[in-house]
């Protein structure tokens, strides 16, 4: 909401510059976004009379002036042919600053000496479209009048100055979407008295009437229609709004269109009660019906636009169609036109979410549907109509009709709060005391009645004692709020399991030298393909019903796609070794939950992806295991995992916990890895940290360091190739029992001379009895044992070692 | 044969000096005290001598013998040292040769802000509380005192997944949610991922963090709010830090207020990352509204509370001197390496 401080003016004195205004405003409430002051950066530019005019010597396009500057001639040369002698212009004096940083000195132009420079209506920051009859590329003619004037400051002669300050006002707050609410606030910021330039409308009485000239009103939907007032306006004269009103618009941002229509959007600004006219001419049937638009009614909109509705939107309507939409703009049927001679005032509020709606809807946001959208008073809304009308008279755009229709199902609720002084202190953390409250109250128009507040008209917002208390925070100063800290039950702050894991891992991470990266957690139909992602998992997808674009269509099912595009930003930026993590979430919709309004499966997953030197698949493996370790998650198996279609299918495992799937690690599948343009071989690992936290054992402990001493023997076999070696080592597991404290992988080896389809595997087996030296007897009967299993089973021979 | 004995000590202690390594040292030691050495050769020659002489000349013997192994002793010592610092000296390296280092990887620096803030409120008593990103519209708006025709629902465009479910535009559900499910005294805060309909440039993202934190207990003030998120900022931005309420609205706390610090980079003097200001805006906080309280199932009659919450990626980006937004979610590992 823009705000000229000449308007302010009108309602309480103001002793302090913008700035300090704007200051002043914040603190209290009303956030200041900007100040324009206007005519400060025109310096040193006066008013002045062009005595004589002679041609220069050596350029045919320029000539000599002498122009009298109050009392001192000086001499201008310039380019400039619309000027003559005795005309009467802008001089920018030698030293003087026009608007841009502009600086003018003496000099010379080709060889003559020139004093000054003379003013274009662009020069001096001025608009064109504001003063008639002026050119664009010339000097600025002024009034003969002026002459009178010479000398004088050009700023204060065509009266430039003026401060405009553009306040950012809270959703709470319709009535300072207004210069009157403004002022109320600056008055009692500035500890100034309220004027209340309105206090002859405030009295005023209107004769209520059935009908004015043979125009009726009905409401036929009072839930979304609170009130509705027409008066009229008969032997209009359409015609330009006087200066200081068109002045007054601008200085808002709102475009001079006619005077009538000027009133309407002066009344806005003046009031906060956003206003209509129609041309009693284009209301059918002189009947005016507040009601439910028809499903696919059209209607077109002042700006020209055909704008579809339904049963939801509100409409003016005459005895067959649409004038316009309620709250948001009129219709083009019933504009304003110049011959217009009967004009229907219309002053209404209606249900703010249900023009929030319609404008959202039909994508029309105007000044009027912001503040009806809020909520406004309804008793405002009669004052304002008496304000439109009274201006009309004021500027002799008509006459008025006497009487008002004044249709009011709904009569404004007006709050009452108890004023809880107790309870208002502990809120805030102050001592005031009651009176001292209710001085800051009746400032605001709050009264006090046997300790109840009663809200004004205009303070919708005002419901709950929090509210008084706020009120009294702005006044009493917020920054006057002490600081304390709470006198409350201590408590204690941990992080909880998951939280402490999640922690734990990526302090390992890092320290293995992968960097964090952070994701979006949208995806596009596309992402999930080029990723190979299997269908059954893409059904599972969340589909946004407004995304920004199709690139952000879906909530991930799973994240392999946002690490294979991070991947993929590293490889194209030629990034050598890139070692990435992300702990994010996958969202899915497994059990319809969205179509049920409930909560969809959000897993925390971490992602980890690489590629480049010293990566392979056993280096991700052991990472993994690493972090499985730290967080003490000892009994899972690894499984070949061939099906997911995102990995390689001969390099890809399942890390599972019985049938519980906790990580998945592998190569990416080449296709997948040509689909991002990515060259080298990529490795991704998905841990599910939802499920991991479940698997944790967070209780260690001590188990005795061993006092016997251990036995190692060695043992080698060839075994055909597809054996894994996870099988040979679930047997020796098997069967070496308690005995077998540790085996170890030290060789594998294949050759030729082997066989094909071959491969020696061979291990180092730890045998130890933690109560006694193991005999050898013991331990060959725990070897044959194994061996015997090993041929039986996987058909390994044994090889010397 | 005294003499004799006498020119041996003369003569071992002689090559001794002029002994430069170990092995001559060890020849050295036969030579004169093995089983074939020269003293004990004397020594074979007792048979020869007085009887009444042989105890002065064996005493003798071995006083010599004592003596030199004493010095053959210290020799070898100083020709092992010197022999070590012949070792040392060729073992000299440069020291400022390229390590062999296991590269560190790196924290986002989001991650970083969020474990600051964490810190800080776990060391003041505040749990680490989370909810889902895919919200129920009732936790993202109604219970928070934002029913659906409330004109706040316009100032966050919100994502929609259908009429009831929503991408969270804000962490506050997560507070909705605890306070359903906890009794007072409640002290959380509640960092996390949010969504708003705004396109990606410099200084937007749709997706964003924020940490938002929730005290409810009974006689907790407005002063209270102050006083702890003067603590936070001093901690946060360091000691010299202050704090400046300005009355703001939000629609689920009452009295509101945006909180502003002084500029953590010029100290208030004014500088191109507060536009001159000296003030950074930091945060919306306020009193937990009434009706978000009743909603939550909280007797507004006898607890109170107050609520705060504020942008990740912005203080990140001022801290570390970040001024574009896209880096954050670009991933460049040039970038991540800095941090």
């Amino acid at each position: 909401m823009k705000a000229s401080v000449e308007w302010l003016k009108e309602y309480s004195d103001i002793d302090v510059d913008a700035i300090k205004l704007g200051d002043i405003l914040t603190m209290t409430g009303s956030k200041v976004e900007t100040i324009e002051q206007k005519g400060n950066d025109i310096k040193n530019v006066v008013v002045g009379k062009i005595l004589e005019i002679k041609k220069h010597p050596d350029a045919d396009k320029l000539v000599v002036t002498k122009v009298d500057i109050g009392g001192e001639i000086v001499q201008i040369v310039t380019g400039a042919n619309n000027i003559k002698e005795n005309d009467i212009v802008p001089i920018a004096k030698d030293g003087s600053e026009l608007p841009g940083g502009v600086k003018i000195k003496k000099g010379q132009l080709r060889g003559i000496d020139s004093c000054g420079m003379m003013c274009s209506v662009g020069e001096l920051g001025l608009e064109l479209s504001d003063y008639p009859g002026q050119i664009e590329h010339g000097i600025m003619i002024l009034d003969k009048s002026l002459e009178k004037e010479l000398g004088k400051n050009i700023v204060d002669v065509l009266n430039l100055k003026e401060d405009i300050i553009d306040f950012e006002i809270t959703s709470n707050r319709p009535d300072c979407l207004s210069i009157e609410g403004l002022g109320r606030e600056t008055a009692v910021s500035l500890n100034k008295e309220f004027k209340n330039p309105r206090k002859n409308i405030d009295e005023q009485k209107v004769e209520d009437k059935k009908e004015i000239e043979g125009l009726t009103v009905e409401i036929t939907a009072p839930d979304l229609c609170y009130r509705y007032i027409a008066r009229m306006v008969k032997n209009v004269k359409i015609g330009p709004s006087p200066e200081w009103m068109k002045r007054r618009l601008k200085a808002c941002g709102v475009r001079s269109i006619n005077n009538i229509v000027d009133i309407t959007n002066y009344v806005m600004l003046e009031m906060g009660q956003p206003m209509h006219a129609f041309d009693i001419n284009s209301i059918e049937g002189k009947h005016i019906t507040v009601r439910r638009a028809r499903n696919g009614e059209k209607i077109t909109t002042l700006d020209e636009q055909e704008r579809e509705l339904d049963e939801n939107d509100l409409v003016i309507s005459d005895k067959n169609k649409a004038v316009a939409i309620a709250g948001v703009m009129g219709g083009l049927n019933s504009e304003i036109e110049d011959d217009t001679q009967t004009v229907v005032f219309e002053s209404a509020v209606f249900y703010g979410g249900g023009v929030r709606k319609t404008a959202k809807k039909v994508g029309l946001r105007t000044e009027a549907s912001s503040r009806f959208e809020k909520g406004l008073s309804s008793e405002n809304a009669l004052r304002a109509i008496n304000r439109a009308i009274e201006l009309v008279e004021l500027i002799g755009a008509g006459e008025a009709i006497e009487g008002k229709i004044d249709v009011y199902p709904t009569k404004q609720k007006i709050n009452k709060i108890p004023l809880e002084v107790e309870k208002i202190n502990n809120l805030l953390g102050i001592q005031l005391s009651k009176q001292e409250m209710i001085n800051i109250l009746e400032k605001l128009e709050i009264k006090v009645e046997n300790d109840m507040a009663i809200a004004p008209y205009f303070r919708m917002d005002l419901e709950f004692v929090a509210d008084l208390a706020e009120e009294i925070l702005r006044f009493y100063g917020y920054d006057k709020l002490e600081t304390t800290l709470a006198n409350a039950e201590t408590t204690i702050g941990t992080r909880n399991k998951e939280q402490k894991i999640q922690k734990k891992i990526t302090e390992i991470l890092v320290n293995s030298g992968l960097s964090e990266i952070y994701t979006y957690g949208f995806v596009s139909q596309k992402d999930l393909e080029q990723s190979k992602i299997k269908e059954s998992l893409i059904e599972n997808a969340i589909t946004i019903q407004n995304p920004l674009s199709e690139e952000y269509k879906l909530m991930r099912p799973t994240t392999v796609p946002s690490m294979m595009q991070m991947l993929a930003n590293n490889a194209n930026k030629k990034n050598q070794n890139v070692k990435l993590f992300d702990i994010s979430r996958n969202y899915k919709n497994i059990n319809n939950e969205i179509e049920n309004g409930e909560v969809p499966l959000q897993e925390n997953i971490l992602t980890i992806g690489m590629y480049g030197d010293d990566t392979d698949f056993y280096t991700l493996k052991g990472l993994v295991e690493n972090i499985l370790e730290a967080i003490s998650v000892n009994r899972y198996d690894i499984e070949k995992e061939t099906q997911n279609t995102s990995y390689h299918p001969g390099r890809c495992a399942n890390l599972k916990v019985g049938i519980d799937t906790i990580a998945t690690i592998g190569e990416v599948h080449p296709e997948v890895l040509a689909n991002y343009d990515i060259e080298k071989r990529a490795y991704l690992a998905e841990i599910n940290i939802t499920k991991l936290v479940k698997y944790s054992r967070e209780n260690k402990k001590y188990v005795e360091v061993p006092k016997f001493p251990a036995v190692e023997r060695d043992i080698a076999m060839l075994v055909d190739e597809k054996i894994e070696v996870g099988q040979i080592e679930k047997i020796i597991t098997k069967k070496g029992k308690k005995l077998l404290e540790s085996i170890k992988l030290f060789d594998i080896y294949r050759n030729e001379k082997l066989g094909e389809n071959k491969k020696s595997v061979a291990y180092s087996l730890i045998f130890r009895d933690k109560n006694k030296t193991l005999s050898d007897e013991e331990i060959n009967q725990a070897m044959e044992s194994i061996i015997e299993e090993l041929q039986k089973t996987i058909g390994a021979e044994l090889r010397g070692i | 044969m005294k003499e004799q004995i006498l020119k041996i000590k003369e003569n071992s202690i002689e090559e001794m000096k002029k002994c430069n390594d170990l092995k001559t040292l060890n020849d050295l030691k036969v030579k004169y005290l093995g089983k074939k050495g020269e003293l004990t050769l004397v020594l074979r020659q007792m048979g020869n001598i007085q009887p009444e002489e042989r105890p002065i000349i064996g005493e003798l013997v071995n006083q010599v013998r004592d003596e030199l192994n004493v010095l053959i002793e210290e020799k070898e010592k100083e020709l092992k040292r010197e022999e070590l610092l012949k070792k040392l000296e060729t073992e000299n390296i440069d020291v400022t040769e390229p390590s062999k280092k296991i590269n560190l990887g790196s924290l986002h620096p989001i991650t970083q802000i969020i474990n600051e803030v964490e810190e800080i409120f776990l060391g003041m008593g505040y749990e680490i509380a989370d909810g889902p990103e895919v919200e129920k519209a009732i936790y993202n708006f109604d219970k928070l005192n934002t029913p659906p025709d409330h004109p706040a629902r316009d100032l966050q465009d919100t994502f929609y997944i259908n009429d009831e479910i929503v991408l969270r535009s804000q962490t506050s559900p997560v507070q909705a949610r605890v306070m359903e499910n906890q009794k007072p005294p409640i002290k959380i805060i509640c960092p996390g991922a949010v969504y708003r309909s705004d396109s990606v440039d410099a200084t937007h993202s749709p997706v964003f963090h924020q940490i938002e934190g929730l005290v409810i207990d009974k006689n907790i003030s407005m002063a209270d709010l102050k006083g702890t998120l003067e603590m936070f900022a001093k901690k946060c931005l360091g000691e010299n830090t202050k704090i400046r309420f300005r009355p703001h609205h939000f629609p689920f706390t009452e009295p509101s207020a945006e909180a502003d610090v002084s500029c953590f980079v010029c100290g208030g003097k004014g500088c191109r990352v507060c536009k001159q200001e000296g003030w950074i805006e930091l945060l919306g906080c306020g009193m937990v509204h009434p009706n978000v309280l009743t909603n939550c199932g909280i007797d507004p009659k006898e607890y109170s509370g107050f609520a705060f919450g504020f942008g990740v990626e912005r203080i990140a980006m001022a801290k570390f001197g970040i001024e574009d937004m896209r880096l954050i979610f670009e991933n460049d590992v040039r970038f991540l390496k800095q941090f």
